[in-house]
């Protein structure tokens, strides 16, 4: 408690607990639930009556086959983006311009701890968050293919995993950035809503609908293919992406945070 | 008392959208000076302490602590010697006081205990519950142990005892008068006439954003003066330096008020010389009624 990320830490405890317990849950949910996408033949006729525009939301059948390829396509590239999206906006949204609306902010800025330090600090805790929450999900897996006696290759787990927390860390970080960069509320909710809904929206129906392709690039999950990754393929230029992405915010949060008025 | 300016305000200007929430503010606090810093809500009082801890930067003009510039990013530098506390301060709500304490101790890098155990027998503060399930006049407490556990050189109060019940408020006149011996500069705001008055030893007055007075406190008192009244069968001319002055017809004949800040001799030469006199009191002008008079006074807004 004697330091500012122990004290943030322990401050989130409860939002810890509650996001690695709901994490872990998810991915034990979605790994039982394999035997019965992986048997379930009257799932591809489903699929085929389905419009073109709304096969994107299911994805490749053919990737339910293997439990790698069924954790990329149905835990990692839908749902689990969503919970991240939320998971980030409320923890960079509670860290920054939260605290400054109740003048904790303030209560720091008082303190012998620069500005830069206190950002810094504050996004450290938002990683750590951020691992543990991946963490969590990936003990929640283990723990669903012990029950459904499923092996699994590791090397898959930690390249999802990675991969996520690489996604969660970019997406708090602009959120956070944004939010300690202008100390403004509104702005802050409405550009992280704005990124993990778009992106979704125009992930999701890229695939099928043409002039939704041009625009895909902009999306920050099109960055983050978990069932290639899940195959074996971690993208270079993903990696670069989502780091370039983290540090420009980080960069911008500290000079704009550095000189502005708190609260 | 040392003359070393541990503050020096210069030409302190703070504008948000053309509206000068501060304008060419300017005073210096000397070592070891208890300074209160007085004025009306919206007067000024919080945005020159948010400029002087740097949470606002400052349009124009400029701060300087301990010979340090202070802007927003380089006012931590300052901060290792310098306590504060408000009375609207937020605190980390899920710490318990213990626990913020602690933290408290681990960034001024305070060992010994023997200060925070001291503040803790005067204020007697909830330290075992959350800091979010405590009354405001206990969280107050806790805000004003962290301010003070340090034992900074500088303290900056802001409006510091306004959730205190009387026997805490008390507690906190006399932690500032110890903290005088100590030789701690103290700079606050109050709302609490009696207690700027009680325990600083000059009196800075806001108004509108400008410094209009910047007096010694026992000045502040003298300037009270004597609050005259008087009955008499006839109108009676006041004296030509009396302030203040009220006429009204009574049943009994004219009474006529005034405030009297001249030598006793002349005020006595004046009484015996009004004929028909009736009734006559002679007391001290109340300190309350000192101040606005004063602060109306300088800003000519009296009636």
């Amino acid at each position: 408690m004697h330091n500012l990320f122990l004290k943030t830490l322990y401050d989130k405890r409860s939002f810890i607990l509650g996001w690695v317990l709901g994490m872990a849950f998810i991915g034990y949910l979605m790994t039982i639930f394999f035997p019965a996408f992986h048997q379930d033949n009257g799932l591809d006729q489903l699929v085929k009556s389905l419009p073109p525009a709304f096969k994107g939301l299911v994805g490749n059948l053919d990737n339910l086959k293997e439990m790698s390829t069924y954790l990329g396509s149905q835990l990692f590239d839908v749902r689990m983006p969503i919970f991240l999206s939320v998971l980030t906006i409320l923890l960079a949204v509670g860290l920054s311009v939260s605290e400054e609306d109740k003048g904790q902010l303030r209560t720091l800025i008082a303190l012998p701890l620069s500005r830069t330090r206190i950002l810094l600090t504050k996004w450290v805790v938002i990683v750590f968050i951020c691992l543990f929450a991946t963490l969590a999900t990936i003990v929640g897996i283990e723990i669903g293919l012990l029950t459904i006696h499923e092996t699994l290759d590791i090397m898959v787990l930690i390249r999802l995993g990675g991969m996520m927390l690489l996604l969660a860390v970019a997406l708090a970080t602009a959120i956070f950035g944004i939010g300690m960069a202008t100390g403004k509320r509104g702005l802050t909710t409405a550009v992280g809503v704005l990124i993990t809904v778009g992106s979704f929206l125009v992930t999701t129906f890229a695939p099928s609908v043409d002039w939704l392709k041009d625009y895909e690039k902009f999306s920050f999950l099109h960055y983050f293919p978990a069932p290639d990754i899940a195959k074996g393929t971690i993208d270079p230029v993903n990696v670069v992406v989502y780091g370039a992405i983290t540090i420009i915010f980080l960069v911008i949060a500290v000079l704009f945070f550095r000189r502005r008025d708190v609260r | 008392m040392s003359s070393t300016p541990v503050v020096s305000i210069a030409h302190l200007t703070k504008r948000y959208k053309g509206f000068a929430a501060i304008d060419d503010v300017s005073f210096t606090i000397a070592k070891g000076e208890i300074v209160g810093f007085v004025g009306l809500n919206g007067a000024g009082k919080s945005t020159t302490i948010n400029t002087m801890l740097g949470f606002l930067h400052a349009t124009d003009g400029s701060v300087t602590i301990f010979d340090q510039l202070v802007k927003p990013q380089t006012a931590h530098k300052t901060h290792q010697q310098i306590g504060f506390a408000s009375g609207d301060m937020s605190l980390f709500n899920n710490l318990t006081g213990k626990q913020y304490f602690r933290f408290i101790a681990g960034r001024f890098g305070i060992r010994d205990n023997t200060r925070l155990k001291q503040l803790s027998d005067l204020f007697e503060p909830d330290v075992n519950k959350k800091i979010g399930d405590l009354s405001r006049g206990n969280k107050q407490k806790i805000a004003l142990i962290a301010a003070f556990m340090a034992s900074p050189e500088l303290v900056i109060l802001d409006e510091p005892s306004s959730g205190l019940d009387p026997l805490m408020q008390q507690n906190f006149v006399d932690l500032i008068r110890e903290e005088t011996t100590r030789g701690t500069t103290i700079f606050m705001s109050s709302h609490y006439l009696t207690e700027v008055i009680d325990v600083c030893s000059r009196v800075v007055l806001i108004r509108g954003g400008k410094i209009v007075k910047d007096i010694p406190a026992s000045e502040l008192v003298t300037d009270g003066g004597k609050m005259v009244r008087l009955v008499s069968q006839s109108v009676v001319i006041p004296p030509r330096t009396a302030e203040l002055v009220e006429k009204k017809k009574t049943d009994d004949g004219y009474e006529l008020t005034f405030v009297y800040k001249a030598k006793p001799a002349q005020l006595q030469q004046w009484l015996s010389g009004v004929a028909g006199l009736i009734d006559v009191s002679i007391t001290d002008h109340d300190l309350k009624a000192a101040f606005d008079d004063l602060y109306e006074l300088e800003t000519g807004e009296h009636a």
